[in-house]
């Protein structure tokens, strides 16, 4: 089965890239340039939203376009069909489909340094580690089965031990005791929780074992050699939005409640508590959206114990070095 | 009963009985520790939420709109075709029946994986309207009375002075019953790929940034919207048919695939016919991919789906998992048709039998049909947990409404010189709905499978995705976890082509009997 990119699309994208070359610098201003988030807009996208309000884009001539996310909405879908240059996704399912299906792909950063994924549990039925899950109903989006099942085989626990049900986005199940434990960015649900007047507790995947990364930069190996100089840019000004962002978490998310948070249904508060919580997440001594050598070995550590033998090559940390 | 209240009182008497307990059902917490809140909780939740509605309202509005036009315009044009053309009929048949069948969250995250913007949303939303307009016009243009089209040819009118001039005419009222019933499932569609796409504006969007809070009185005041939006966009199409032509009001179609006569000429050309039938959904799918050019990683043709479940090198693990996947599903979607027929006949059988308790019972039925099941699935964990009894509720809510309807239609129809027969004998009201009426019906308990058996993978496949993980809906979610592709497409592949099956199963079955008993089929 071939799984290339076809070569009427690539030779097209080629040519328009060649084009864009060819002019002027002024008349680069503004190369328009689509980045796919990983989901809905709140406060995980935070850097992206200040880049874009504050022209750190514009200065390394980039026009972005934002698409926001959604269930059905696969990132690398977007990168593979050319209507985005960029893609924020989940590391692991990155490099399965490298190894399974020779996609096309290249992580050139990482917005979390620790996947802010974990097990949500209610104080009063706490769920402190891995080995407290045995016999407990937890509830697993689907297309995080793979990291749970990486997290407990890490552990040394059978899955067939762990009630594993769908988590179908709404915590009122796990506030009500119909399920013991969620998975879910730790960084948000608590607060949800709290509001409902019930305390909750968590512990990161990353924490046992599953040291990933999460919201990788993914790009296609074409865009890669045809917009290198944009994608240097992009990350350049991705890491000044986030730099600005941590000055004061509490500072942006209000100044978005008619623009970039409006009618998404979560409150601001709900995003300042996110804000706040994700920051010892994505903080790395090499700067925001950096990959260290240690940071990629622990990612194809954790990813080899469930079989997706990743290796070094998929990682392209030559644009981070260029910033 | 101590006082005779009639007409539109005692529908209003009804309603507000049932608000009334609704209320106190929901402020005493009494359903699942409050998933269901009061209605009045609900209202002021809305009040306070007001100001984050007009854009989603105005993007799912939008959306359902343009996909309503699109949808509809195809779907006369087709119905014309069809009308004129009994060959094109037989040789689209395949296509329709797809259409018909196919389960929407199966088609949705192909939709967002192949197009983009709101394309999605207008394509969900046509898909929901095409198949119901193209019946009503096929049915209504064929309906035409024959003695005036004897009048056009006799006065040297051609085959198109009669489309004009007397089967249009005469087809009104049944094309605009179609387009009422299409009109809200137009809005189901927007809202289903708001929700799975990622956009910003839309209901489906701002449900799907909700559910995350935990807060039941926001999802139902969404629902509730949702289900106004659907109730009008088939109120306008209601009070233009009334305007216009004053025609009888029917909630649903009969939405039997029209069937051409037996095509003559040779055997060989309707054996090219019929491979030309099974072909054609499959062409259409091939020239869908070709027209988007989306890369073959992602977006396959049907010779992808082949060669990624028999020649490719994960052929033999890709079977493996759709097989155990299937041996999930497939019994209780089973399961489930018996189900849901099962209560649609009761309720039919109730509402000649009590017709007051049924008719106060409608509303909630009419909710159950707007209401996104996104948002009520989970709030039915907690009543009924994540086992077979929720699958089973959720499908029988899917299916049972237009089974019911269909039920109820065939139910009226008997005659009375009939049902007068048995009751001067001194039969019981039973005994006389027993001897007479139900085999009457029997053409209609036909139709009414017709509608209840593809919906019933549809319903079964929600239950899995959202409750109890298991399999083709489970399969289909965790596909996308691992950017299987080829998963993503054989899931929606097998579930169309089962539908199909589902339904082609019943059509031949009901031939058989009906032509046995001497019956016609009920279109």
């Amino acid at each position: 089965m071939s799984l290339k990119l076809d070569r009427r699309h690539f030779l097209g994208t080629a040519a328009a890239s060649a084009a864009v070359a060819s002019l002027p610098l002024r008349a680069r201003a503004s190369t328009p340039f689509t980045m796919q988030a990983a989901w809905i807009n709140d406060a995980e996208f935070a850097g992206y939203f200040i880049a874009i309000d504050e022209g750190y884009y514009a200065d390394e001539s980039l026009d972005v376009t934002y698409l926001s996310g959604g269930p059905d909405v696969i990132p690398e879908s977007t990168i593979i069909a050319g209507r985005a240059d960029v893609a924020l996704t989940t590391p692991d399912t990155t490099i399965k489909a490298i190894v399974d299906q020779g996609a096309p792909f290249k992580i050139i950063g990482a917005q979390y340094q620790k996947n802010p994924i974990g097990i949500v549990s209610l104080v009063s039925n706490p769920i402190n580690e891995p080995k407290d899950l045995i016999g407990k109903t937890l509830a697993v989006p689907p297309v995080n089965v793979i990291s749970v099942n990486a997290m407990l085989a890490l552990n040394g626990i059978d899955p067939a031990d762990v009630n594993i049900v769908p988590y179908a986005y709404d915590p009122t199940p796990l506030i009500r005791g119909e399920i013991d434990a969620s998975l879910d960015f730790t960084t948000n649900v608590p607060y949800t929780i709290s509001q409902q007047g019930v305390e909750a507790t968590s512990f990161l995947l990353y924490d046992f074992g599953f040291t990933i990364y999460n919201d990788t930069v993914v790009v296609t190996e074409e865009t890669l050699a045809a917009k290198r100089q944009d994608l240097v840019g992009w990350l350049r000004a991705s890491r000044r939005g986030w730099e600005e962002n941590f000055k004061d978490p509490n500072l942006w998310p209000p100044k978005w409640k008619d623009s970039w948070f409006a009618g998404t249904g979560r409150t601001i508060e709900n995003e300042i508590f996110f804000n706040n919580a994700q920051q010892p997440l994505m903080e790395s001594p090499a700067g925001f959206m950096a990959m260290t050598e240690e940071g990629i070995e622990a990612n194809l550590r954790a990813l080899s114990a469930v079989g997706i033998n990743g290796t070094r090559d998929m990682f392209d940390t030559t644009l981070l070095d260029e910033i | 009963m101590a006082v005779e209240a009639t007409g539109p009182w005692r529908g209003l008497r009804n309603a507000t009985i049932l608000l009334v307990i609704w209320e106190i059902v929901g402020r005493l917490d009494l359903v699942a520790g409050g998933a269901l809140p009061g209605i009045s909780e609900i209202l002021f939740r809305l009040w306070q939420d007001w100001a984050d509605y007009p854009r989603h309202i105005w993007a799912t509005v939008y959306a359902s709109t343009l996909g309503f036009i699109i949808g509809n315009t195809i779907g006369i044009g087709a119905g014309v075709l069809f009308a004129l053309s009994p060959t094109a009929l037989r040789l689209f048949r395949g296509v329709n029946i797809a259409v018909f069948a196919l389960p929407p969250i199966a088609i949705a995250p192909i939709l967002v994986l192949t197009l983009s913007g709101m394309a999605p949303r207008i394509v969900l939303a046509a898909l929901g309207v095409y198949f119901v307009t193209m019946t009503a016009t096929v049915i209504g243009l064929s309906q035409a009375d024959s003695r005036a089209t004897d009048v056009i040819r006799a006065y040297g009118g051609g085959r198109w002075d009669i489309l004009r001039q007397v089967q249009f005419r005469g087809a009104m009222p049944s094309i605009l019953a179609g387009l009422r019933v299409a009109a809200p499932n137009a809005v189901l569609g927007a809202i289903l790929a708001e929700f799975g796409g990622g956009g910003r504006w839309g209901l489906g969007a701002y449900l799907l940034g909700s559910l995350g809070r935990g807060e039941p009185d926001r999802l139902w005041g969404i629902g509730l919207v949702a289900t106004v939006i659907a109730g009008l966009s088939y109120a306008v199409f209601a009070v233009l048919a009334t305007r216009t032509i004053g025609a009888t009001r029917a909630v649903t179609l009969n939405t039997a695939v029209p069937d051409a006569a037996a095509p003559a000429g040779s055997r060989l050309g309707r054996g090219a016919l019929t491979l030309g039938t099974i072909a054609l959904p499959f062409i259409v799918w091939w020239g869908f991919i070709k027209l988007t050019g989306v890369p073959d990683l992602i977006s396959k043709t049907p010779f992808g789906v082949v060669d990624y479940l028999f020649l490719g090198p994960t052929a033999e693990t890709a079977q493996a998992r759709l097989l155990a996947a299937l041996a999930e599903t497939l019994p209780i979607t089973f399961i489930g048709m018996a189900a849901g027929l099962g209560f649609a006949f009761l309720l039919a059988i109730s509402s000649r039998l009590f017709p007051r308790a049924i008719e106060a019972f409608m509303p909630i039925a009419l909710v159950t049909q707007t209401m996104p099941l996104v948002a009520l699935t989970p709030l039915l964990v907690l009543i009924l947990g994540r086992g077979t009894s929720l699958t089973l509720w959720v499908t029988i809510s899917v299916t049972f409404f237009p089974a019911f309807v269909t039920l109820a239609q065939g139910l009226a129809l008997v005659p009375r010189s009939a049902e007068d027969l048995p009751r001067a004998y001194g039969a019981s009201r039973w005994t006389e709905m027993r001897m007479v009426t139900l085999p009457a019906s029997l053409p209609y308990l036909f139709a009414a499978t017709r509608l209840t058996v593809p919906r019933a993978l549809l319903g079964v496949m929600i239950a899995e995705w959202l409750a109890t993980g298991k399999g083709l809906g489970n399969l289909l979610n965790q596909s996308r976890g691992f950017l299987d592709y080829g998963m993503i497409w054989t899931v929606a592949a097998v579930s169309v082509l089962l539908s199909v099956v589902f339904y082609q199963g019943v059509v031949i079955i009901e031939r058989r009997l009906l032509r046995r008993l001497g019956m016609a089929t009920a279109e």
